[in-house]
């Protein structure tokens, strides 16, 4: 009879029980949405390196520089086997999409990678000894590109063009092995060599050990073989790193869903309590007929639970839908800033969607005690007026403005007094932001009674009684001004975070762009660009409005960290002029040019600990060199960090004269374009297209990736405000239904329909400015705690902060306009009132 | 005999009831006097409070005319009513009386702002009727710090403060006990003899009738005179 009496209330307020659903609902999706794209995004990968991966159970490799093929020979020489050769890297297919080049030994493949194998023997041995250049297209990528057997696919590698020839069309074994060998070509060794510019050389060799002493056996003999700077490893450790990279990034994005779903609880709250206010008298009468206060709190709760299932069904498609979104700016931010990364659909996962409604279900559970609480304490004598409760609401304001104070002080000594994660940095935010949330109530009410006086003086009585409005319906306004003040703090703190990011980034391109025009042959994400051909820098300097060149080598090499990220520079006429040091000994670039010292970037340092002063052991073909770390440097080109090491250090360790980029510096006032130009023609007869860009083009490039990866952001941003706006506008209709009575005395007394619009809109207006004002303070902190703790937590950065007051008074205008745009129908509700229905109901 | 104030003339009212029609009103006719007090009695859902209404120009009537001065309140436009309210109107209603974000000196001042008459002396005046009403002192307390007596004690200052020609009142001791009824009874009475003016009151308690100086009786939809006791 209880739910019977309960659920008709509900169908009697269909807007409110409409919002909290409505509010799940968005929180619900988009925990999906960022949950199936992250996994979805994962699990593509996790396929491909699978995929790639066969039953291989270790790895040699030697970075960037390769391994000599000779030593594939001399393994299987030793009757190490399976032992499968590879050279992988990215062409572009026609239209430039990436296409991974797998070059095998079709035979090697056997017992490693049967998938490869069976599809490399589709073609006859003959053809493939007898001539190069062919390829095997898996079933889905011949069908996407429109080629058969026989069918030319014209490829590009590092600015040069090739034609292979499909030698035939395989099937796919299963599903898996399609989704994991999606965007792959199969080629034999000397094809990829070719292709890639990796003449003799292998990337990597995989084998298959067997467990135990035999294995042990067969590993001390691989040992035993390997030249200086290659490393034998697990098979999965390079995948894990990879993997491992991404993951400060999709946390990121959890914890921004997770913040729609704190803003969906808040709806939930509120029409929760709202309803449990509405029925109070009727409360304490069932109270009166014997209806026991734990059957009042668990019917609240039910209530509560209900919406929020309701919501949480609602949100589960429609998370799904928006994952499609997600994915693709996920997908593309990875394929930006990590490798390249092809996922065509959101993976279904059975697991996100129930922890998904799990949450969806529970956090509303949770938002409906409090209210349910309220409702099991009704006296059953008497049924508590509205204003006894508002009361009760300002007497609970300053304890709860106390436990806030208490929780943002924790959520601080989170951030900034303990050295935790980057979990724990997150924990402080929501610590923070809790805090402050608990906070708003207290700090409304100060405002709106300080206001009152002011804004009388100001517009008369309606202007004291918008403040006072506020501040007397704190039961409600409280809420709106949590919802605003929650969702214009994440929109400060993120907005301050992005525009300091991108100030520093912007600091650093200005500092670190030196030259004014930068040369490199074309490569994807992730892959170290080619080397440029022997003698091209002399040919550039010669040019005529050439200053001086400067060229670096990038590449990745073995260390007792791992495979690291190495460039090595010869800085040119400018020194380092173009390094922004963040901490450094006082010789340190003498150190460095003569190669006796190494810097390190930012996030490497983060990353592993390091400091001025510590080493850093390199694997190098010349044998172990362990080196000083002279300094510390910013450097936002990637998160996983790097270390800068000097021509002449690289010269002397890896013996190579390589470089796959020029600096070139122009004489002052040289025409650019003209120049690259020029230079284009100095470079031709290389056979290998080079991309040639003036500083400002890299300025424009990077900082168009910056927006790229931040896109997702503010997608996630903007929800979190929708989500707050509806939890605004519930609250705002709550209260002017509240207020239809005084609304009627006011109407019967003489005030116009256009007052009351003004009167409301005064009042919702107020609100917002007071909740933008409010949000101000924990947007800062929360920016700090982005900028200066998170950054620096998952990436290894340190950002500058940097406030644009212009940025703070958009935040506090949004949060009026939101308040008002939320306040209109309320508003219009409110005009629209009767003076009729200040007359008693029974005349 | 005094003049009329007022003139209700064949005023019909109905409301929609599913699918028919509930008739409220069904061709009232009524004078109201300058300066008497006239008591609207009839049981719940008699129809006063729409009666109420109707002369309170918070609505208008399906059929009939209310005439003031040489006015037709049931044909004014929305604004007009408002305006007609504002000035020549004041109210008691049961419960949702005051403005419970203003003080009391503010909830007295608020029909003076809105006529566009608060000066010094408004403030004076409405100070005044304060002390009248026994509530001296309390011009700073809000609304939810009062008694229910308290309350409408505010009510009934405020509904004088600005002079107007009519005083509506609805169940204006609905929700008070027997003695606090009676002392605002008396100070609503007191007052309003003193000011000459005229008040119509809805109530179904015999002995705020009784205060009046004319009953009439709803019933059915009609008004008939009822005999004094």
């Amino acid at each position: 009879m209880l739910r019977r009496a309960s659920l008709r209330y509900h169908l009697r307020q269909p807007w409110q029980a409409a919002l909290a659903v409505l509010g799940v609902a968005l929180g619900v999706a988009v925990v999906v949405a960022v949950q199936l794209a992250n996994t979805s995004a994962e699990r593509a990968f996790q396929r491909s390196a699978e995929a790639l991966q066969g039953e291989a159970t270790h790895r040699v490799s030697a970075g960037t520089a390769g391994l000599d093929e000779a030593l594939y020979t001399e393994l299987r020489r030793a009757g190490i086997r399976p032992c499968a050769p590879v050279v992988a890297g990215y062409v572009n297919a026609p239209g430039g999409d990436p296409l991974r080049l797998l070059g095998v030994d079709p035979w090697a493949e056997l017992g490693v990678r049967d998938a490869v194998a069976s599809a490399a023997l589709e073609v006859d041995a003959g053809r493939w000894l007898s001539r190069g250049g062919m390829a095997v297209l898996f079933k889905p990528e011949a069908e996407r590109l429109g080629l058969g057997a026989g069918d030319l696919l014209p490829v590009e590698a590092g600015g040069r063009r090739h034609e292979l020839e499909v030698a035939a069309v395989a099937d796919p074994p299963d599903e898996l092995t399609a989704e994991g060998l999606r965007n792959t070509v199969v080629v034999d060794l000397a094809t990829a060599q070719a292709v890639l510019g990796r003449l003799g050389r292998l990337d990597r060799i995989d084998l298959v050990i067997p467990d135990g002493e035999a294995g042990a056996a067969v590993l001390e003999q691989v040992k035993a073989r390997l030249p200086e700077g290659a490393v034998l490893k697990e098979a999965g450790e390079g995948a894990a790193a990879l993997d491992e990279m991404t993951a400060a990034f999709r946390l990121n994005l959890t914890a921004f869903s997770l913040l729609a779903l704190l803003v969906g609880a808040l709806l939930i709250y509120n029409a929760v309590s709202f309803s449990v206010v509405q029925r109070r008298p009727l409360l304490g009468r069932l109270r009166a007929l014997g209806v026991a206060r734990g059957q009042l709190f668990r019917g609240i709760v039910a209530e509560g639970v209900l919406l929020g299932t309701l919501g949480t069904l609602a949100g589960l498609p429609l998370g799904f839908a928006l994952a499609d979104l997600l994915l693709d700016l996920v997908t593309r931010t990875i394929s930006d800033l990590y490798f390249v990364l092809s996922v065509r659909s959101v993976t279904p996962a059975p697991g996100v969607l129930a922890m998904a409604a799990a949450l969806g279900v529970l956090v509303s559970g949770v938002a409906s005690a409090g209210p349910a609480w309220e409702a099991a304490t009704v006296s059953p004598r008497t049924a508590l007026e509205r204003a006894s409760l508002e009361a009760k609401a300002r007497r609970l304001a300053g304890p709860l403005g106390i436990a806030g104070l208490a929780l943002g002080g924790l959520g601080a000594a989170l951030l900034w007094g303990y050295g935790g994660g980057i979990v724990a940095g997150f924990a402080g935010i929501f610590a923070l932001l809790v805090g402050a949330a608990l906070i708003v109530p207290w700090a409304v009410r100060q405002l709106a009674v300080a206001l009152a006086r002011p804004a009388g003086a100001l517009v008369g009585t309606p202007g004291r009684m918008a403040a006072r409005g506020v501040a007397s319906g704190l039961s409600r306004s409280g809420v709106a001004a949590v919802a605003l003040v929650v969702a214009v703090t994440a929109v400060i703190g993120v907005s301050v975070m992005i525009d300091s990011f991108r100030t520093s980034l912007t600091t650093w391109l200005d500092s670190t762009l030196s030259a004014d025009i930068y040369v490199r042959a074309p490569a994807q994400t992730g892959e170290t660009p080619p080397p440029l051909p022997e003698g091209l820098a002399a040919e550039l300097a010669a040019v005529p409005g050439v200053t001086g060149v400067g060229t670096s080598r990038r590449l990745r090499a073995p260390s007792e960290y791992g495979e690291i990220r190495l460039r090595a520079f010869d800085h040119g006429p400018e020194g380092d002029a173009g390094i922004v040091y963040k901490d450094r000994t006082a010789q340190a670039w003498a150190d460095y040019r003569a190669g006796e010292a190494v810097y390190i970037t930012e996030p490497f340092a983060a990353h592993h600990g390091l400091a001025v002063g510590d080493t850093v052991a390199f694997r190098t073909p010349e044998g172990e060199r362990r080196m000083p770390v002279a300094a510390v440097v910013r450097d936002y080109a990637t998160s996983q960090g790097a270390v800068y090491v000097s021509r002449t250090f690289y010269a002397e360790s890896w013996g190579d004269g390589v470089i796959n980029g020029v600096a070139v510096y122009a004489e002052p006032g040289a025409d650019l374009e003209a120049l690259i130009g020029a230079l284009r023609q100095a470079a031709q007869g290389q056979g290998q297209a080079l991309q040639f860009r003036s500083d400002a083009e890299i300025r424009a490039r990077s900082l168009a990736v910056f927006d790229r990866t931040f896109a997702v952001t503010r997608v996630l941003q903007l929800l979190a405000a929708i989500v707050a706006a509806a939890g605004v506008f519930g609250a705002l209709l709550a209260l002017a239904l509240e207020r239809t009575g005084e609304v009627a005395v006011l109407r019967a007394l003489g005030l116009t329909p256009w007052q009351v619009w003004g009167l409301e809109l005064s009042r919702t207006g107020l609100l917002g400015l007071m909740a933008g004002v409010l949000a101000v303070p924990p947007g800062l902190l929360l920016a700090a705690a982005l900028t200066g703790v998170i950054n620096e937590r998952a990436f290894g950065w340190s950002l500058q902060l940097s406030v644009d007051p212009a940025l703070l008074a958009k935040a506090v205008a949004l949060a009026a306009v939101a308040a008002l745009v939320a306040g209109l129908y309320p508003a219009y509700r409110a005009a629209r009132v009767a003076p009729a229905e200040a007359m008693r109901e029974d005349g | 005999m005094s003049k009329a104030l007022m003139q209700l003339s064949g005023l019909s009212k109905r409301y929609p009831e599913g699918d028919t029609e509930r008739v409220v009103l069904d061709g009232c006719d009524l004078d109201i006097r300058q300066g008497e007090a006239l008591a609207i009695v009839g049981p719940s859902g008699s129809g006063k409070s729409t009666l109420l209404n109707l002369i309170g120009a918070m609505e208008v009537p399906d059929q009939g005319a209310l005439w003031f001065a040489s006015e037709d309140l049931a044909r004014l436009s929305e604004r007009a009513r408002t305006l007609f309210r504002r000035r020549h109107l004041g109210f008691i209603f049961q419960q949702l009386n005051l403005v419970p974000t203003l003080t009391v000196l503010e909830n007295l001042l608020l029909p003076l702002e809105l006529n566009g008459t608060l000066d010094a002396d408004g403030r004076r005046h409405a100070l005044a009727l304060l002390e009248r009403v026994g509530l001296q002192g309390r011009d700073a307390s809000f609304p939810e710090h009062l008694s229910g007596g308290e309350r409408q004690r505010v009510a009934v200052a405020r509904a004088l403060v600005h002079g107007p020609g009519l005083l509506l009142a609805d169940e204006p001791t609905g929700s008070l006990d027997r003695e606090t009824a009676s002392v605002v009874l008396g100070l609503f009475d007191e007052l309003r003899r003193e000011q000459g003016m005229t008040a119509v009151l809805a109530t179904h308690a015999s002995e705020v009738a009784a205060k009046a100086d004319r009953s009439l009786e709803l019933r059915a939809g009609r008004l008939q005179e009822v005999a004094p006791a």
